[in-house]
């Protein structure tokens, strides 16, 4: 080959290929994935992998504008690849769905976009799994939804694994009580998810928040593995809009007992998402030999509203790269499928090897015919 | 017990970090001997330490390859990396700061388009941009900041102050502070939610070590 080839070989930064093993464990990891989404009853729902700006925009809350794919199209108008599916499933839902109030739930796979700082080892396209279960504002709904993300996750082969399940109300409940608001609660925000203590400590005290509150704050961040450390929260709770959060919290505790899955949830009050959109309970999926989250969701019970249809919805995403990437350095063994048999054939046994592929492929194996 | 990686940043401030680790109870005597390898174990209290330069720390950080690392403020910011920022060591004291001639005072004062040399561009656009409003342009050097103004390369710098004597020695002065810097504690964000007990149990153990002092 000569050297101005070469040139063509390379893909751009923060793009893969896949092919060969790799990409038959990913499939078998997303069948499994999709077949536990199946069975809960979701229904596959399939949105374009661009749409219009104000679908991903700051009203809505994903991605910070500069991190999107931007082009234009003909007209002129700003279109975005996917950074996120779950505006472009809340719009999907909110115009074929519009007078429908019985719950629905869909579930989708396929490539998101980012376009992030370069030479930090971030996937520019990546892979995501998720569901989204819409018109049903229940802890049945939350419940359900986090029993399928860990019955996935187990089918994929996963298991040492912690879901930890926060709730935005909370945050929202202590700042109202504090009269915190303006500028302050995004920096505390920021300073509270990031488990910074002493920063938010500092802030509180030079924004002369009373020092009942300041301990409320500091004290988000502890973590809690049952109803009874919640109960512990429930009692110091400044506000019936804190409380209404953690009683939820304790439903929901509740509820997951009958799944059977509470070996798999911990509470982390201090968890806040970057993304805008979140209303209610928010949860994080974590696991051993990968640096990020394999799975993300909540509750965004007023993104549909933003296209018409004011619906509550919770849904969740498996981010299926950092997922592979777990497998693979905790030694998971994923099954690769069928193996590959070959025939061989001369010009004079072709026809009979044919015969024989055809018959072997009608029962289902994989069959290469190669000449001899 | 959950095995923990711990990250540090080369040099002055690993000593400063170990001294405190030792006060805590998280010791490391392989780390004292006089050798040419990269990692060091204590294997009694299942404990990796390695040394790196400071802004690899919080990339090892983020990756998951260091459950913990230490790493100066300056570089936290400058990086930008998702960590948890759970403690402030209270050493490696200094200030990010706005340095030039005297002369140079009235540019910061107009938002006038001026240039900027330093080791840190990203606290240099945040700190102009976002908080001062003013164009500038950035220019990325890798040391010798001081030179920038001296040379006539730049009009002003971004770098660390520790005592302003290098400032000094070279005719220029600090014209603004940007912020207060330390040595902190960041957390991968996994192993926080993986490893909760140990790491909580060793951030209260640090706590206690720096309020003894």
């Amino acid at each position: 080959m000569s050297d101005s080839n070469q040139d063509l070989l390379h893909t751009p930064e923060g793009l893969w290929d896949h092919y060969g093993s790799d990409l038959r464990e990913i499939e078998t990891v997303e069948d499994s994935i999709l077949g536990t989404f199946h069975s809960f009853g979701f229904e596959d729902i399939k949105t374009p992998a661009f749409e219009f700006f104000d679908v991903f925009s700051k009203e809505i809350g994903t991605k910070p504008s500069r991190e999107l794919y931007k082009f234009f199209d003909k007209d002129g108008s700003t279109l975005v690849l996917r950074p996120d599916f779950t505006p472009s499933v809340a719009r999907c839902a909110a115009k074929y769905f519009m007078d429908d109030t019985r719950p629905l739930r869909f579930c989708y796979e396929g490539s998101v976009f980012a376009n992030t700082t370069s030479l930090q080892g971030k996937l520019h396209e990546s892979t995501q799994m998720g569901a989204e279960l819409i018109n049903d504002d229940s802890i049945y709904a939350d419940a359900e939804m986090l029993a399928m993300l860990i019955g996935s996750l187990r089918k994929a082969g996963l298991s040492r694994f912690q879901i930890t399940v926060g709730n935005v109300e909370y945050f929202k409940g202590i700042c109202e009580a504090a009269g915190i608001g303006g500028e302050t609660e995004p920096a505390l925000r920021e300073y509270i998810s990031s488990k910074n203590y002493y920063a938010a400590e500092d802030l509180l005290k030079s924004r002369n928040i009373a020092p009942k509150y300041q301990e409320t704050f500091l004290r988000i961040t502890n973590f809690m593995k049952t109803d009874e450390d919640l109960q512990g929260v429930l009692v110091s709770a400044p506000n019936s809009r804190a409380a209404k959060a953690i009683e939820r919290l304790i439903d929901l505790y509740r509820v997951l007992a009958d799944y059977g899955v509470t070996d798999y949830i911990s509470f982390d009050l201090s968890l806040l998402s970057k993304y805008q959109y979140y209303t209610g309970i928010i949860f994080k999926g974590y696991t051993y030999g990968v640096g990020d989250a394999i799975a993300a969701g909540g509750r965004y019970d007023s993104l549909l509203s933003h296209f018409g249809k004011d619906a509550p919805a919770i849904g969740f995403a498996v981010m299926i790269d950092s997922l592979m990437e777990a497998l693979r350095s905790q030694k998971v063994s994923v099954p690769e499928g069928e193996p590959v048999e070959t025939l061989t054939y001369t010009p004079a046994t072709f026809a009979v090897k044919l015969r024989e592929a055809g018959r072997l492929r009608g029962e289902g194996r994989r069959v290469q015919l190669v000449r001899g | 017990m959950d095995e923990l990686t711990i990250a540090l940043t080369k040099g002055r401030l690993a000593d400063q970090t170990m001294e405190l680790l030792e006060k805590a109870g998280y010791p490391c005597e392989e780390l004292k001997e006089e050798n040419r390898k990269l990692i060091f174990h204590n294997r009694d209290l299942k404990l990796n330490f390695f040394l790196s330069k400071g802004p690899d720390v919080p990339t090892y950080v983020e990756y998951g390859a260091a459950d913990i690392g230490i790493v100066g403020s300056d570089i936290i910011m400058e990086e930008n990396r998702r960590a948890y920022e759970v403690l402030d060591l209270g050493f490696g004291k200094c200030r990010m700061c706005v340095a030039g001639p005297e002369s140079a005072r009235d540019l910061l004062q107009h938002h006038e388009m001026i240039r900027v040399a330093s080791k840190y561009p990203g606290i240099a656009r945040e700190y102009f941009y976002n908080r001062k409003h003013q164009t500038v342009d950035i220019i990325k050097l890798n040391g010798s900041v001081e030179l920038g103004p001296i040379v006539g390369l730049s009009d002003v710098i971004v770098d660390i102050v520790e005592t302003g004597s290098t400032l000094k020695a070279n005719g220029l002065t600090v014209l603004e502070t940007i912020c207060d810097l330390s040595a902190r504690m960041i957390v991968n964000q996994v192993s926080m939610q993986m490893k909760t007990q140990r790491i909580q149990e060793m951030i209260t153990n640090v706590r206690r070590a720096l309020e003894d002092r």
